[in-house]
């Protein structure tokens, strides 16, 4: 069911981002966010880029400033095109108009776009204050958001908060595992000099979705601990699964702890 | 299904490539570009001689083709290209912010109509010593790893980025 769930999700949580369903406000009363809503319903048949979609965002915002999904949609194309002055413009607004419903996506966008961490830390605790219950995923769904928390507090060399929060939240029943829990955990284990547990990390990473980075993370603690045979046998398997394309993989960005060839082939040269 | 749609829009950007390869300017019209983030040519910053390969109106997005960043040596060899080149200043307290090269690779991989934007951490706008910034634009305008993009062996043209949070006058995160 979980690994259904990771196949699903990008199409879960891009609906839950997506134009709120306009009947909803004509049932209640609000009928100038309908007529924009409406409106705005239009933009899907353009390109996020293109003129024709930020007019018609426009002439929604013209008919309701307050509608805020307006602001977020507009946002996509400066997000994507790195352009961090008038994203956070747009966000600051969907933001102040809707706080629960914009502030993870805002905090996940800091993270991962800009690497803001102190201002991705701010948004997703402020979110939690304000919801009851999950507070849900990252925008393309590979990370619940948090453990994009737990990376942030990790990033500002807080690893000790970081495991704990990742720690609490993979006990939970309900957590559904993301692309990387195990792998972004068992490193932390690793830099603390836990070995066993990053071990258990690894070997949980593997049957999940095995990866080159786990194997290459799982080899550097094999080297920790001086079994040397185990430690080639590991970034061997790193290497191969490197080159059949098994590693972190994001079209906009790169994640935390990504490795690239030149790394396996700097650990295997000092081998 | 938003890197689905990008890949069909990619579809109908290369099939307007081949069939339209006449318009050449990018369309302006009440304020916006055909694009968000295009990059107009200006004579007085950008190489006479930098051209794109299928006109200005088919340049594509860096992750249009779903490939990601596509450098030879991957982002290692980028950063560290960098890395090496870049000198710190002194005196660089009030150093801090985010700083955006945007430029175009054309099908044969060369760049140009480099463009910088700058923020502070808190993203309001600032502009950083001039000394960073040259020191930033000269690295990458030299950059020459860039692998061009394609479609069905159709050659690209693509916007890229590439973004420098500064700490205190040091490069602390090169993004994407």
């Amino acid at each position: 069911m979980k690994h259904l769930f990771i196949l699903l999700f990008p199409f879960i949580t891009h609906g839950s981002y997506a134009s709120p369903n306009c009947e909803a406000y004509k049932l209640y009363g609000e009928m100038s966010k309908y007529e924009a809503c409406k409106r705005a319903e239009e933009s899907f048949k353009y390109y996020q880029f293109t003129r024709e979609y930020q007019e018609i965002l426009d002439d929604a915002l013209e008919i309701d400033s307050t509608y805020a999904y307006a602001y977020q949609a507009k946002g996509y194309a400066y997000l994507k095109s790195g352009d961090f002055l008038t994203w956070e413009k747009l966000m600051g607004k969907a933001v102040e108009l809707e706080p629960a419903s914009y502030l993870g996506y805002r905090g996940w966008c800091r993270y991962q776009f800009f690497r803001d961490y102190k201002g991705a830390i701010e948004d997703i605790e402020r979110l939690e204050s304000l919801v009851n219950g999950d507070i849900g995923f990252g925008q393309n769904g590979d990370y619940h958001l948090k453990i994009a928390l737990a990376l942030c507090y990790k990033a500002l060399g807080n690893k000790t908060k970081a495991i704990e929060i990742i720690e609490s939240q993979l006990a939970k029943e309900d957590h559904f595992i993301g692309l990387y829990d195990y792998l972004h955990l068992g490193i932390l284990y690793l830099e603390t000099n836990q070995f066993e547990k990053a071990m258990e990390a690894f070997e949980f990473q593997e049957k999940e979705n095995t990866l080159a980075e786990n194997e290459f993370y799982w080899a550097l603690t094999w080297k920790e601990k001086g079994d040397y045979e185990k430690y080639s046998q590991h970034l061997e398997k790193s290497l191969s699964l490197y080159e059949k394309g098994r590693h972190m993989f994001d079209p906009y960005t790169h994640q935390m702890d990504r490795i690239f060839l030149s790394d396996i082939e700097a650990e295997r040269n000092n081998d | 299904m938003k890197i689905h749609f990008e890949y069909i829009l990619l579809c109908f950007l290369v099939l307007g490539a081949i069939s339209c390869k006449t318009e050449q300017k990018a369309q302006v019209s009440q304020g916006y570009l055909r694009m968000i983030g295009d990059i107009l040519p200006d004579t007085s910053l950008d190489d006479p001689e930098f051209l794109t390969c299928n006109g200005d109106d088919r340049v594509i997005q860096y992750f249009n083709t779903l490939e990601g960043f596509r450098y030879t040596g991957e982002k290692s060899s980028f950063v560290a290209e960098i890395k090496k080149f870049y000198k710190p200043i002194e005196n660089a307290e009030g150093q801090s912010g985010y700083l955006r090269i945007r430029f175009i690779v054309n099908c044969k991989g060369e760049t140009g109509r480099f463009r910088v934007l700058s923020s502070d951490l808190n993203y309001q706008e600032k502009e950083f010593d001039s000394a960073i910034v040259n020191q930033l634009l000269e690295v990458v305008k030299s950059l020459n790893g860039w692998q061009p993009l394609s479609h069905e062996g159709k050659p690209l043209d693509y916007y890229q980025y590439v973004i420098f949070k500064i700490e205190k006058g040091n490069i602390s995160e090169i993004l994407p």
